[in-house]
């Protein structure tokens, strides 16, 4: 008998096979990737319109922004727990299911977009306004000033706020997990957890941390390729 | 000579509302013509307004009320497009340089031109435009790795890359040390003669007018209290705010102070006069000192003389204790004025009984 038969007893029955820990690290992986693309792309396109219609920006527009605003925050404030319920049937009109990795990514996106686009508009403020004067003083559009200034010069700041929001979104994988989404959070909690199997929970734990660790180490990269 | 207006200002006024705030009057009703090929200064203490007027001539500033005319066209009427075709005629120069911390040098310089010229003619015209800031080495460099005055030297390029007529220097030498300033200020003179570029600097530096400007306008609270030529302005100066800027950038504020403190000056006998004697150009031809004596038999006691160049032309600023008769002392304060100098009593502050 080997030493990781002695120590993860009911892990090794689990590995393969459905619902196994090979499965979840799947839907894990699965959840993470769709719902950082997902609300990757909505939450940049939100974040750079905050940017643009807020005090100062280069569309300033008052009513516009404060809605936009007040819905960021009015979505921020919910307990993602209670959002998982709350769009319980949201979900299954768009994918006629409520469970499932896929069910999850709909309360997943709607819990990481708003978040990202806060993020994303407060990293783009840091961008010297006095080099987007310039830009606009060289005649630069409104559009080519986004692409070419502030994506660029805020680049360094953004890898930074993309790799805690990614981060934070395999947290809350693992949350949609427990409720019927499947992944490693399912397998910790409704497997590990429920059947007092903690070496389960352990194996669960340590993927989920790899899975952090990279995508920390992979921003990194990243970030002091882009800092000057 | 009617050189042509490339500038006008008429009667604007920039008034910015903050919620249950005052209203700031930020400039108010400015009317300015600028000439092509001038240096055009315009001086004020910080809040003046000299900011806010000067980004009115490329919009980034709208007036409330009032035109401002830049190559022919209102700024206020133009399209979106338009406007910025016409920007790209108007450079721009920053106190912070503004420069793009991720981008090389030469890509900061190129900056402005992608996307309207070919990759061939970028390098050819950022290799150019390096060259005659003086930066050819530092191309690949970034940002950080330069000190201020060769970031402005960056800054200075990029603002020339899409060839402007006009070029706003927005505090440019403000945050430089002396010695750079007037480096940079000589590179400006350059550009003016050697492209014909029409230069609008605003700084509150008087110094920097002195060396460069071919005019100069003075702001306080939004409007322009003095204008005129850089000559006339320091030669014959009006308001005291101009005065002021004028004995600051002569350190005569504090020679003043300084020759309050001597004997001489304290203890002032019945027949002596503090003045101060201001001159410009040819009333220096005639030995006026010496003649003082041969003509009206007053003496002349020089305790501060300094003789700076304006625009090529020698400006004096004298102080003397001039001794005589009384008579002979106001019949010779009238030759020194019909020779051109400016004559002033000076008033010692605090002066002992």
């Amino acid at each position: 008998m080997g030493i990781i038969e002695k120590f993860f007893p009911n892990v090794v029955p689990l590995w393969s096979g459905p619902d196994g820990v090979v499965d979840a690290i799947n839907q894990t992986l699965y959840m993470t990737f769709w719902t950082t693309l997902v609300a990757g792309i909505i939450g940049l396109i939100v974040g750079i319109l905050l940017l643009l219609t807020g005090e100062h920006g280069l569309w300033e527009n008052r009513p516009f922004y404060s809605v936009l605003d007040k819905l960021v925050n009015v979505f921020r404030s919910i307990p993602f727990i209670i959002l998982l319920a709350v769009l319980n049937d949201v979900t299954r009109f768009i994918v006629h299911t409520g469970i499932g990795p896929t069910a999850a990514l709909v309360p997943l996106i709607a819990g990481a977009a708003p978040f990202y686009a806060r993020q994303v508009q407060n990293a783009l403020l840091t961008v010297d306004p006095g080099v987007v004067e310039a830009a606009e003083s060289m005649g630069l559009s409104p559009m080519q000033i986004v692409f070419r200034v502030y994506l660029r010069e805020g680049l360094s700041e953004l890898i930074r706020v993309s790799v805690l929001t990614i981060i934070s979104i395999i947290g809350l994988t693992a949350m949609a997990g427990a409720i019927g989404g499947g992944g490693l959070g399912n397998l910790a909690i409704n497997t590990g957890y429920l059947r007092y199997q903690n070496d389960v929970i352990w194996v669960s734990l340590i993927f989920i941390m790899i899975l952090v660790f990279a995508v920390q180490f992979i921003g990194d990269i990243f970030a002091r390729k882009t800092h000057h | 000579m009617s050189a042509e207006t490339v500038i006008t200002f008429d009667d604007v006024d920039v008034v910015f509302k903050e919620k249950k705030k005052e209203a700031v009057h930020a400039v108010d009703h400015v009317s300015l013509d600028v000439n092509r090929g001038d240096i055009y200064g315009i001086v004020g203490y910080s809040g003046a307004g000299k900011s806010t007027l000067v980004r009115l001539i490329n919009l980034l500033q709208r007036p409330t009320s009032g035109s401002v005319t830049v190559l022919g066209d209102d700024m206020a009427s133009l399209s979106a497009s338009e406007l910025r075709d016409k920007r790209r005629k108007i450079g721009m120069i920053f106190q912070h340089f503004n420069l793009m911390a991720s981008r090389t040098i030469a890509d900061n310089v190129a900056f402005p031109l992608r996307g309207i010229k070919s990759k061939a003619e970028i390098k050819q015209k950022v290799a150019e435009l390096l060259d005659l800031v003086g930066l050819s080495d530092r191309a690949d460099a970034y940002p950080a790795e330069l000190s201020g005055g060769q970031k402005q030297r960056v800054g200075i390029a990029r603002a020339l890359a899409s060839d402007p007529e006009v070029l706003i220097s927005d505090e440019a030498t403000s945050a430089l040390d002396p010695k750079t300033t007037v480096s940079i200020l000589n590179l400006l003179k350059e550009l003016n003669t050697k492209l014909g570029l029409t230069i609008v600097l605003i700084t509150h530096q008087m110094e920097a007018v002195k060396q460069i400007c071919s005019r100069v306008a003075v702001m306080e609270a939004g409007a322009v209290i003095e204008r005129g030529s850089l000559l006339d302005i320091f030669a014959h100066p009006q308001q005291p705010l101009t005065k002021d800027f004028i004995d600051t950038t002569m350190q005569l504020d504090s020679t003043l102070e300084t020759i309050a403190k001597q004997p001489a000056v304290q203890n002032l006998g019945p027949n002596e006069r503090l003045i101060r004697l201001t001159y410009l150009g040819d009333s220096t031809d005639q030995p006026i000192i010496a003649t003082l004596f041969a003509k009206y038999q007053v003496t002349a006691n020089i305790l501060f003389a300094d003789i700076q160049s304006l625009q090529d032309t020698p400006f004096g600023n004298l102080i003397v204790v001039l001794t005589g008769e009384a008579a002979n002392i106001d019949t010779a304060l009238q030759f020194l004025k019909d020779e051109g100098v400016t004559v002033t009593a000076v008033q010692i502050p605090g002066g002992k009984k």
